[in-house]
């Protein structure tokens, strides 16, 4: 059940299979909104979508470990508690993007604004992919192969920076020449202030992978210690289910105005 | 001056200041290259203020010291858990990651905020005395009203972290709280918080009260909105961190043999604070946040003219800001329910009930918020419901009150009853007139009627003082013995309770009174034909004795820190493991992990033991 009782492959082998039903699950939610815009089922979609990624890539499982028998101050019972201390973190977090939610759906109701969709599904994309590796990188390191941890961390950060570049650096120009403009109404308002705060995340989340990578270098973790690649691991695939949500709230959901 | 500077609260004030004006000239530098207007009508646009604001805060908590242990962390060092802090009381101005220390800081700069927020009090309430202005404008009453408001909340939640920070890893056995560096950030973000929060008076002040409502907090016409806003925001941050510590530390630092129905009561109610305290807060920072993007950049979320909704900054104000007067009353009714079964010598009446009540006052607590907005234009078809669940909260307070009169019922009555005994007995009566007063506000007819008048002042103000202030008074008579290895004096104690509780009862009644007579709440003037003038009177002189019973209350305390009477012993005969070592408590609190064996609250039960101290375990 857990990644350590899989050997290296096949832990591979299952971030692999979730990337692969996360994708297809990613095309269909695109292909509903064209044929069959139905919020609920795109709600039921992204639900989905979020679950996998909580139970696979985030390993909320882990939560319920029973550790009760180690000793108080050993590197194992600490990281439980960390574990706990970041997920509650999360859950007050969630609460925001829950709000920015609440917000879009009480001012724009069942209507969007004119966006790109291409570009929205290539930052999309450009997100779950980087899930993907994230989750590479932390199962070569659970394994102790601190040189795919090392190449997959960076190619994470990588495609970080790029979403953040697809986003704050062409979305929001593309979206003004839409007429979706920051001070004009609340059109502009809501998707600057959603992309802008969940940008705002993708950004702590860069420098604390940048953290991870160097310290990593450095030989800061192994196989036994690696709570730092975790946690990063961790938030990276937070950052990646708000998104889950966001992206059919701003692209999918709602007739175009 | 290098001696000065060395000590970490000045270095981290002086380069809040740097912080301040480095990050204004940088907003001035760019809107002069812009050929934006630089200056505005307080000095420098808001822009620049707000920026300043978040700067200097980064500055303080950078150059404070207290997130050193983190910067060695990022940059791959090893780092202890623990340090050894320095002698004396300059430990409270540097960042200790001891929770006793931390706890004591919270307190004091509670206190503090609690003497601010009440001078703030006297004035505006020595203005209301007569009818027609006397010695304040009405910007500046605003302003007092308004941030009388905001720092008393600041300063209870900052009171309940001492409460909590200093007493629940004490109570539960544990070394210290989960994350001690965690735990210093979050008391230590307070202080920039609370100078922002303060900084707004010479900005323009604030005219919205404490909620802040758009459109009236959206006008850009005073910067000390802004700063206001900015520093709920911060102080938010304070607790939401404070609360995500404590729940983990219950979760996972207890003593060995304490299961979930043998922690001690107010541990429980902590938990429940701190789950509303975690979630919620992140709303009201998250309204706050939006109201300021609409000011500085046009954002028109609650502008109706740019499609905006002013009723959604209502919604998501009051989802934090109505579950946030449990977190606020909590901790307090914990503290009544964990000292009332010391003092009467027998068990708490039905422990696992007033467990439950506590996550059920906060559970509830969420979906209760719009009866705040009966009278806003929401939607009509969302008052009964509200109503409804907002009476549901009556049902697990009222298991709260059963379990204290049961407890009470044919307890031994300590005789003289001590100061610390006066008030848990005070903060049930108190409590009690404020959850009467409740009902009236949730049922949606007479809310229509007693909505944003004094009568809703008057509510609040006793279910504060009963679920706050006197339990909180209670908790210093009681646990000061156990921080400071000396005893507040009970003479003046008793001075202080009678003058406090009997000058209260006359305010908040007074304040019910007028508010039934049409006296509305936040107005600078009234009419005397209304007919309450005198009341108004009578309300300012028990101001004013309050004001008085806290003076005393102070005299105690600085004369007994020096001279009150030496108590190392287990002063209340209680059954709690703090109790069973020497006060004060050492830096790593118990020397021997202790093993609980039994029922925290079997008092006046032959032969029952609650905690075993286990010999040290070698090389444990």
């Amino acid at each position: 059940m857990t990644t350590h009782a899989l050997d290296k492959s096949a832990a591979l082998n299952q971030g692999v299979i979730i990337f692969a039903y996360l994708a297809i699950l990613t095309a269909l939610e695109f292909g509903l909104a064209v044929a069959l815009p139905n919020p609920i089922l795109l709600l039921l979609v992204a639900l989905f979508k979020a679950g996998l990624v909580m139970y696979y890539y985030m390993h909320i499982y882990k939560l319920a470990q029973q550790d009760e028998v180690l000793p108080r101050n050993s590197y194992a019972y600490k990281t439980g508690s960390n574990r706990l201390g970041l997920w509650l973190f999360l859950l007050s977090d969630a609460f925001v993007f829950g709000a920015l939610l609440a917000t879009r759906f009480n001012l724009w109701g069942m209507t969007r604004p004119h966006l790109n969709q291409t570009l929205g599904l290539a930052v999309t994309t450009v997100l779950l992919v980087s899930s993907f590796f994230m989750n590479r990188a932390e199962t070569s390191i659970a394994h102790g192969d601190r040189k795919g941890f090392l190449n997959a961390t960076l190619i994470t950060m990588i495609l970080g920076i790029a979403f953040l570049v697809g986003v704050v650096g062409l979305e929001w120009q593309l979206a003004q020449l839409e007429n979706v403009i920051v001070n004009k109404d609340v059109k502009g308002a809501v998707f600057y202030m959603m992309t802008g705060m969940h940008a705002f995340h993708v950004l702590t989340g860069v420098i604390f992978l940048f953290l991870v990578w160097r310290n990593g270098r450095r030989g800061a973790f192994s196989a036994e210690r690696y709570w730092g690649v975790e946690a990063a691991a961790v938030y990276w695939h937070f950052v990646d289910v708000v998104w889950i949500f966001f992206y059919p709230a701003l692209y999918l959901i709602g007739t175009v105005v | 001056m290098k001696q000065l500077y060395s000590i970490p609260l000045v270095r981290g004030l002086v380069w809040l200041v740097i912080g301040l004006a480095a990050g204004i000239a940088f907003v001035v530098g760019i809107r002069f290259a812009l050929e934006l207007p630089v200056m505005g009508r307080y000095l420098f646009t808001e822009h620049a203020w707000v920026f300043g604001g978040v700067v200097g805060t980064l500055a303080f908590l950078a150059k404070h010291g207290v997130m050193d242990g983190w910067f060695k962390v990022w940059k791959g060092e090893e780092e202890a858990e623990h340090h050894e802090d320095p002698e004396g009381w300059i430990k409270y101005l540097g960042p200790s990651l001891d929770h006793k220390v931390i706890g004591i800081q919270y307190t004091v700069t509670a206190i503090i905020l609690f003497l601010v927020g009440g001078l703030f009090a006297l004035i505006f309430r020595t203005e209301l005395a007569f009818e027609g202005q006397q010695f304040l404008t009405p910007d500046q009453y605003n302003t007092m009203m308004s941030l009388h408001g905001m720092v008393m909340i600041v300063s209870i939640l900052l009171g309940i972290s001492g409460l909590i920070n200093y007493l629940v890893p004490l109570l539960i056995g544990a070394p210290d709280m989960a994350f001690p560096r965690l735990n210093a950030f979050s008391y230590w973000i307070s202080v920039p918080a609370a100078i922002w929060l303060l900084l707004s008076m010479p900005l323009g002040g604030v005219e919205t009260g404490w909620t802040g409502y758009p459109p009236l907090s959206a006008l850009p016409t005073k910067v000390g909105q802004q700063m206001f806003f900015l520093g709920v925001f911060v102080a938010g941050w304070s607790s939401i961190l404070g609360a995500l510590n404590l729940i983990v530390t219950v979760v996972r630092m207890r003593a060995r043999g304490m299961t979930a129905f043998r922690m001690p009561i107010f541990v429980w109610s902590a938990i429940a604070t701190s789950l509303i305290a975690l979630t919620a807060t992140q709303l009201i920072g998250l309204s706050f946040q939006m109201v300021m993007f609409q000011r500085l950049f046009g954002m028109g979320f609650f502008d109706p003219a740019k499609g905006g909704n002013p009723i959604l900054f209502q919604h998501l104000f009051w989802f934090y800001s109505h579950p946030a007067v449990y977190v606020f009353i909590l901790p307090g009714l914990g503290v009544v329910s964990e000292l009332l079964p010391v003092f009467v010598r027998k068990p708490l009446f039905g422990y696992r009930w007033v467990a439950m009540s506590s996550l059920g006052i906060a559970l509830v607590g969420f979906i209760v918020w719009a009866h705040h907005m009966f009278t806003s234009g929401m939607n009509e078809y969302l008052r009964v419901p509200f109503m409804y669940s907002t009476l549901l909260v009556a049902v697990p307070t009222g298991v709260k009150f059963f379990s204290w009169v049961a407890t009470i019922w044919q307890g031994k009555i300590p005789s003289p009853m001590p100061t610390a005994f006066l008030f848990v007995v005070g903060s049930i009566l108190v409590f009690l007139m404020g959850g009467l007063s409740g009902p009236p506000n949730a049922i949606v007819t007479t809310d229509l009627h007693l909505h944003d008048t004094y009568w809703i002042v008057g509510h609040f103000h006793n279910t504060f003082f009963g679920g706050f202030v006197f339990p909180f008074f209670a908790a210093l008579y009681y646990w000061f013995p156990k921080a400071t290895g000396r005893r507040l004096d009970e003479r003046l104690g008793r001075w202080h309770f009678w003058l406090m509780a009997s000058s209260f009862f006359v305010l908040s009644l007074g304040m019910m009174r007028v508010g039934l007579l049409g006296m509305r709440r936040r107005i600078f003037d009234y009419d005397p034909e209304l007919g309450f003038q005198t009341t108004h009177i009578v309300m300012t002189v028990a101001a004013f004795l309050i004001a008085l019973s806290v003076v005393i209350f102070f005299v105690n305390l600085v004369r007994s820190l020096r001279y009150g009477e030496a108590v190392i012993g287990n002063l209340w005969n209680s059954r709690s493991p703090e109790w069973q070592v020497p006060s004060p408590m050492p830096a790593h609190n118990y020397s021997a992990p202790l093993v609980v064996v039994g029922e925290p609250y079997d008092y006046g039960l032959p032969g029952s033991r609650y905690v075993d101290f286990a010999p040290a375990k070698v090389g444990d």
